[in-house]
């Protein structure tokens, strides 16, 4: 009964699968297809190279520190920013004054635009007149050089994305929490558990999966970052604060290796892949029914 | 007690630092620059003015900006709800030879983010000429894989009564889709829309790839360039600049924040 419908079907999905076709999957194919390539795109010439650009890659201290780069910046914000969040959404179930704005307040970096905010903290680790080290002077403690150490670039990088990240985790927190029966606590209290108790042996166990959908949907996206590290630091000082996408960008854009910098996506494309597989492998141990 | 004025504290010192950058931007962008630099400093402008502003103002063209954030955000939301709108009905409505795996492949490009094509794709849209234009920053986001996944979801929960009867009654399926089934999920269509509207609208990897020429930059793209070439010194001018950026959408979020959130939350959640 459906076949008259055949038409319709193609028809009505027709426009989004070109599309894609064209701006997505083919782009995405020809990532793999470069990456074995030396590309001269005015000379319109592709040069075999095998496993080449990948050697290079790894051979090349500039790529191998932004990967370090970017690795350690996912593996320290995800957990920090999630951690931080379920505390605040825990918080966030108790009812207070202005809790609402406040809840407005925390979510407003959410819907901000990553470069005007990172315009702002720029100002704020300015070492001489910036927010951070008038508060270190306030507390009588050394004033620090921020975005110009190769110490501290990325740290301050990191405490940034904190902050921008946090609304969304804690919103998504909250959504979680409410999902939780009323009558886990009340089995709880009856019991006689501690507030303590009750977060260690009720709310964070049933918040595994959400715990699993954030650290798995902000570790896609660090592993992705570069709005905030353009802005902040282009990548300094001293490669300290590189991450992939900036280094791929730079190859690509300022010093047109195409290959090679189809090469370093390709490989960052299977860093995300893993992580998603690992998502679906690791979401089925978590599943909680009530 | 005691336990609620503790909550309080916490969500109020860190309301606090969540919000000071914003206010910090706001009391640089109106103090006369001695302000700006005072030790201690002032968290209140000793008088506010305007110049910061008329020097960014002066310095780039933001209304320019304005317009080609929001042409790229309006055509882009545009089309990708129109042609998910049409695709979600037929994924969830049809059944049709091959719909899993082409509906797998429109999800699968969720997992190849522009950030991973973007080299290809330029390479592609130089070879048409539509690098440093609008079908170019569009090109990425002419359809929504999220859109159409998200659309065929509020679909699927339509009653299939309510379309039998709208086919018995002789309407044709553009006009069901139309007529029938998006008024119904009017709720999820403006959450998705205003989705859509947000990630157009604070992209900036993409458009800064494909743009050059200054007339075309959205935004995200003027204010970030706008910081390099004064380096160091004007940071009246450059918060002011950062208000101009960020003001507006802030306001529209201030005015609709609870639809906002529970919106993002909806669709986080899957």
């Amino acid at each position: 009964m459906y076949r008259r419908h055949y038409l319709h079907a193609y028809a009505f999905i027709s426009p989004v699968i070109i599309l894609f076709a064209l701006f997505r999957v083919w782009p995405s194919v020809q990532t793999l297809y470069f990456s074995v390539f030396k590309v001269e795109l005015l000379r319109q010439r592709l040069t075999f190279l095998g496993l080449g650009n990948f050697l290079d890659m790894f051979q090349d201290g500039v790529f191998r520190q932004a990967l370090q780069n970017t690795l350690v910046y996912a593996v320290v914000i995800v957990p920090v920013s999630a951690a931080l969040a379920m505390v605040l959404a825990v918080l966030f179930v108790e009812e207070f004054r202005l809790k609402e704005l406040f809840k407005a307040v925390y979510f407003s970096p959410t819907v901000t635009s990553t470069t005007a905010a990172a315009v702002v903290w720029w100002w704020m680790y300015n070492p001489q007149w910036g927010l951070f080290n008038v508060f270190l002077r306030l507390l009588h403690l050394p004033p620090q050089p921020w975005l110009l150490s190769s110490h501290q670039a990325l740290s301050a990088i990191i405490i940034f994305s904190v902050w921008k990240t946090l609304g969304y985790n804690m919103v998504i927190y909250l959504a979680g929490l409410q999902a939780i029966p009323a009558m886990f606590y009340e089995a709880a209290i009856l019991d006689g558990a501690s507030p303590l108790a009750r977060f260690v042996s009720v709310t964070a166990p049933l918040l595994a999966p959400t715990t699993v959908f954030i650290v798995i949907y902000n570790m896609i996206f660090a592993l992705q970052a570069f709005d905030q590290v353009f802005v902040l630091t282009g990548g300094g000082p001293a490669n300290s604060t590189n991450v992939v996408v900036l280094e791929l960008y730079h190859q690509a854009f300022q010093r047109y290796r195409f290959g090679y910098a189809s090469a370093e996506a390709t490989l960052l494309f299977v860093i995300i892949l893993s992580v998603t597989v690992a998502q679906h492998l690791y979401s089925r141990r978590f599943e909680v029914a009530y | 007690m005691i336990r609620r004025s503790l909550v309080y504290a916490v969500i109020a010192a860190g309301g606090i630092v969540m919000a000071l950058p914003f206010y910090w931007m706001l009391v640089t962008a109106v103090s006369p620059a001695p302000d700006i630099i005072s030790f201690p400093p002032r968290w209140f402008p000793s008088r506010v003015i305007v110049d910061h502003f008329q020097a960014a103002w002066a310095r780039a063209p933001w209304i320019l900006y304005y317009k080609n954030s929001l042409v790229v955000a309006i055509i882009s939301v545009g089309l990708s709800m129109l042609f998910g709108l049409f695709a979600g009905y037929a994924f969830a409505v049809y059944r049709f030879p091959l719909r899993t795996p082409l509906f797998l492949l429109i999800l699968g490009t969720l997992m190849v983010p522009v950030q991973v094509s973007s080299v290809a794709l330029y390479v592609l849209l130089s070879r048409i000429g539509w690098v440093d234009s609008y079908a170019g920053i569009l090109a990425p986001n002419f359809a929504s894989a999220f859109g159409v996944f998200l659309i065929r979801q509020s679909i699927s929960a339509v009653p299939t009564d309510l379309i039998e009867a709208a086919r018995i009654d002789g309407a044709g399926e553009i006009r069901i889709v139309l007529a029938v089934v998006a008024p119904l999920i009017k709720p999820a269509l403006a959450t998705i829309a205003l989705l859509l509207f947000l990630s157009s609208w604070n992209d900036f990897l993409w458009p800064e790839i494909i743009i050059n020429s200054e007339r075309l930059r959205t935004l995200p793209v003027g204010i970030a360039l706008f910081k390099d070439p004064y380096g160091n010194i004007d940071y009246g001018p450059l918060m002011a600049a950062g208000v101009i950026a960020t003001a507006p959408m802030l306001l529209a979020y201030a005015v609709s924040q609870r639809f906002m959130i529970r919106g993002v939350t909806l669709t986080g959640l899957k």
